[in-house]
């Protein structure tokens, strides 16, 4: 038992057998539909934390790059008759190359300056998006996306068609587990310790040899390719596409995901991609004061939690073991 | 011809808009180095109230505004004291995560108390001027002549007051200023103060200019640090210049080009910038 929460292999595959077996005990395909868009936010957020969390640029373009990859993929497979399980491949890619274009000039300054860069960058794509009729149907959106065609695998037949789909519920834990690897392997390579230390010391980490330039536009690049895999999961799921849930406000949510779970952690986003999609269900008696609770959640989690849930619950989890006073393993420090 | 200097007057007009903004966002970036994104919901508050105390109570344009201002400075110190000041020593992505969660929390605020529907300030300056072909309505010189008096008069505040002098020297070096005495805490609270009045009266003239609706809030903070990129950050004349090179060229590109695309072709100007002189225009090396 104690092998299962220290060793993070064992630990992962615990929890991919926990969300695999989640659907078949809520029998509710509403909670199915909710727990499929949590797990594409899961995608979301973990492109998030590798430009917010590990080198501490945050970006405010996320919703937008998003709605990028939905509409590509949207598009491609309505107009040029392309195959979904193709476009879930070719969008997100697509959307990384516009990322590369996007990234290289908005790198140029520094810390709050790039959030403002990234933001006009949502603004911009929402503006295209709601203007360019011919090509996106502005707001009164694209009804009819297609789902994924049917798959066949040692001879049983796996359909895509309908609500709270429990196969494409397999296919949003399939994208998050990805999502969750790659960031995984990233941390653990050369150019996550150099993310880190950008997030520490850029002038540093510049002074040493590093051209920081270059792993933030990986980051950035690589962001914004996990939110088109989200969005183009997003589209084929929902079915209907309008530029309404690519908008700042939605940008602002995915933010809000990575610091309440806990920024520049693996499983952080994960918590909070997942408290996010449900927190609307709690709220759900408060619904107009929706927009103040989610800012009040944002500016008390800075202050009182700059950390995030799951370092806040980790840290508990040793101090329970351990029964040694909390300050020792866990000094304050103002570092975030 | 005549188009085109019709278009720039119209550019002049909201870039000094702009100019109001920026000056409000650059006077706290510079001595908080704060990127105090809410800024533009809080101007939106300031203008939907200056519309409450003109049609619900009477009262004129302009002292509408003047009772609107002290209530979002308090709101400004407020924000300050309560959210800004917390996380003073934190890494600076706290404040500007703080800032974003502001913003959520103003324009809830602003969507529950004044509700989703635009709304318009209506003024008694409805007379248009003709100067030889070019119309110059009325409503656009008062909001020109506005900004400007505003402008200068913080302008002043800042160069001539004691209390001007505390603030630039803590914006020049925060810790030499406590060594001779200068009360940060006082200073922050001033230039929140004054940043936020000045929202207040940016929100009035864009509630008279254009329309108030949810969202626009927080296009103008965009554009005023778009104009804080342009002009260079930290600089009060940048502000000045920043705002109006803004304000005339996306006025030209909404008249010349495309007026659904003109905030696209205002940030790629802004864009364009950053890569050719990321200092900006006026900005130091």
């Amino acid at each position: 038992m104690r092998r299962l929460f220290t060793n993070p292999l064992m630990f992962s595959f615990a929890v991919v057998a926990v969300a695999l077996a989640l659907p078949h005990a809520f029998k509710s395909p509403y909670y199915i539909h909710l727990m499929t868009l949590a797990l594409i936010w899961i995608v979301l957020a973990q492109g998030q934390n590798l430009t917010q969390g590990f080198v501490g640029y945050v970006s405010i373009a996320q919703a937008g790059f998003m709605g990028i990859g939905a509409y590509i993929s949207t598009l491609l497979t309505m107009n040029y008759g392309f195959s979904v399980w193709a476009t879930l491949v070719i969008a997100p890619l697509l959307t990384g190359l516009l990322a590369i274009v996007a990234g290289y000039p908005s790198l140029r300054v520094k810390g709050h300056y790039f959030s403002i860069v990234t933001l006009a960058y949502n603004m911009v794509i929402f503006i295209v998006l709601m203007t360019f009729r011919a090509l996106t149907g502005g707001e009164a959106g694209i009804p009819d996306v297609p789902r994924p065609s049917e798959l066949i695998l040692f001879g049983n037949v796996f359909s895509f068609e309908g609500r709270s789909n429990l196969n494409y519920y397999a296919l949003a834990l399939l994208a998050a587990v990805l999502a969750t690897t790659c960031c995984a392997l990233v941390l653990h390579s050369r150019a996550g310790r150099v993310m880190l230390a950008i997030r520490q010391n850029e002038d540093l980490a510049e002074a040493i040899g590093v051209v920081t330039s270059r792993y933030k536009l990986f980051a950035f690049v690589m962001s914004s390719i996990l939110a088109g895999l989200a969005g183009t999961l997003y589209a084929h799921y929902i079915g209907f596409l309008n530029p309404e849930p690519f908008g700042v406000d939605q940008s602002l949510n995915i933010i809000l995901a990575v610091i309440l779970g806990g920024s520049g952690t693996l499983t952080g986003p994960i918590v909070g991609a997942v408290s996010v999609t449900f927190l609307p269900e709690l709220l759900r008696f408060a619904d107009s004061f929706r927009l103040i609770t989610y800012g009040l959640i944002l500016v008390m989690a800075t202050i009182f939690l700059p950390k995030g849930l799951v370092p806040l619950v980790a840290s508990c989890w040793r101090w329970l073991r351990s029964s040694q006073p909390i300050a020792r393993h866990n000094k304050p420090t103002s570092k975030a | 011809m005549n188009e085109l200097l019709q278009q720039i007057f119209n550019g002049l007009t909201i870039g000094s808009v702009y100019t109001l903004v920026a000056l409000g966002l650059t006077v706290v970036f510079g001595i908080l180095g704060i990127a105090h994104f809410a800024h533009g919901s809080l101007a939106m508050f300031g203008g939907y109230l200056t519309f409450v105390f003109s049609t619900s109570m009477g009262l004129s344009f302009f002292t509408s505004i003047a009772m609107a201002m002290p209530v979002g400075a308090v709101m400004g110190m407020l924000i300050e004291r309560l959210a800004y000041r917390p996380v003073r020593d934190a890494p600076h992505i706290n404040a500007f995560i703080i800032a974003l969660g502001l913003t959520m929390m103003l324009e809830g605020g602003n969507l529950l108390l004044f509700g989703a529907d635009q709304v318009i300030i209506q003024t008694p300056y409805q007379q248009v001027f003709d100067f030889g072909g070019i119309f110059v309505a009325q409503l656009r010189m008062v909001v020109i002549v506005t900004a400007v008096t505003l402008v200068a008069v913080v302008t002043i505040l800042l160069l001539k007051t004691k209390t001007g002098k505390s603030v630039r020297a803590v914006a020049q070096n925060r810790h030499a200023a406590v060594l001779m005495g200068v009360n940060v805490n006082f200073v922050s609270s001033v230039v929140f103060g004054i940043s936020s009045a000045l929202g207040v009266a940016a929100g009035a003239l864009i509630g008279a200019l254009l329309a108030l609706a949810p969202g626009v809030g927080e296009s103008f903070a965009v554009k005023g640090f778009a104009v804080l990129i342009l002009g260079g950050l930290g600089s009060l004349p940048g502000a000045i210049l920043g705002g109006l090179v803004l304000g005339v060229s996306e006025s030209l590109a909404a008249g010349f080009l495309s007026s659904a695309y003109k905030d696209v072709i205002s940030f790629l100007i802004m864009i364009l910038v950053l890569l050719v002189m990321p200092q900006g225009l006026m900005g130091k090396k």
